[in-house]
């Protein structure tokens, strides 16, 4: 059943994942300044602590998912390079083995 | 953060951070207020017995019964859930928001013991009223109103002295 949740593609680029933080971070604390002074207003704290699990919910729906503008930015990788023979593939797996027996 | 449970790691930890510090600044706000009210205690009718003490020495102890009536402006800012009078506790319940505390005929739930005799003939009982605050974050203090009845108890067991 895991296999399902692995297979959905969930990545964001670098500066999509510092856009989320920015988010998230910026929610919750302005719905906790919200909260605080209401609450402080009408003398109950139980509506601060509501106050700022909404934000965490408003929060949680933004940056969660893999929206598209969080993978504005892609990583540019290098083309790959098709392989050439089976004497490249070889060589890199015996210094391989050589490495682990010392 | 590249995948959802990283993220909702991230976010989950600092909206408690977040929480934490409200509830201190919760506690800031709250602690240091002034809580003692004025109270108003009439007491109706004491009654007097001297009977076996199952619970303490051996011999017979005083026991008193008090019907009193009492109000209070017990301005509640966060729910107390307690109310203690004369130091033990006589009523139960959820209090919240300013809710004026009005109390007719009360009889006294749990006994009124004296081990010994002192209370045969006492000519000053003095009743006040305290409470416990129990906020949502912060200290417990226990509050004394500043209002309080003195009587004498009757000089004689079995009979009742009406005010």
């Amino acid at each position: 059943m895991l296999s399902i949740f692995k297979s959905i593609p969930s990545h964001m680029d670098y500066k999509g994942q510092k856009l989320a933080e920015q988010i998230f971070q910026g929610i919750i604390l302005i719905s906790a300044v919200i909260g605080f002074v209401y609450g402080l207003i009408i003398e109950q704290f139980g509506w601060t602590v509501y106050i700022v699990l909404a934000g965490f919910v408003i929060s949680c729906v933004l940056t969660l998912p893999p929206w598209p503008m969080f993978r504005k930015n892609p990583l540019s990788w290098q083309p790959t390079i098709p392989e050439i023979s089976g004497e490249s593939i070889q060589k890199p797996q015996e210094s391989l083995k050589k490495k682990k027996h010392k | 953060m590249n995948t959802v449970l990283s993220r909702a790691n991230s976010l989950f930890a600092f909206s408690l951070s977040v929480m934490a510090a409200l509830t201190f600044g919760c506690f800031v706000t709250t602690a240091f207020k002034d809580r003692r009210v004025p109270v108003d205690v009439h007491v109706s009718k004491v009654m007097l017995k001297n009977v076996d003490d199952f619970t303490g020495p051996r011999e017979r102890s005083d026991l008193g019964f008090i019907t009193f009536d009492l109000s209070a402006d017990i301005l509640l800012e966060y729910c107390y859930s307690k109310l203690h009078v004369l130091h033990s506790t006589y009523f139960t319940g959820k209090w919240c928001l300013n809710q004026v505390l009005n109390l007719r005929d009360m009889k006294s739930k749990y006994f009124f013991f004296d081990d010994g005799n002192g209370l045969r003939a006492n000519k000053n009982i003095t009743l006040t009223l305290s409470w416990n605050v129990v906020p949502n974050a912060g200290v417990l203090p226990l509050v004394a109103g500043s209002g309080q009845v003195s009587l004498p108890f009757p000089e004689a067991y079995e009979t009742t002295k009406s005010y």
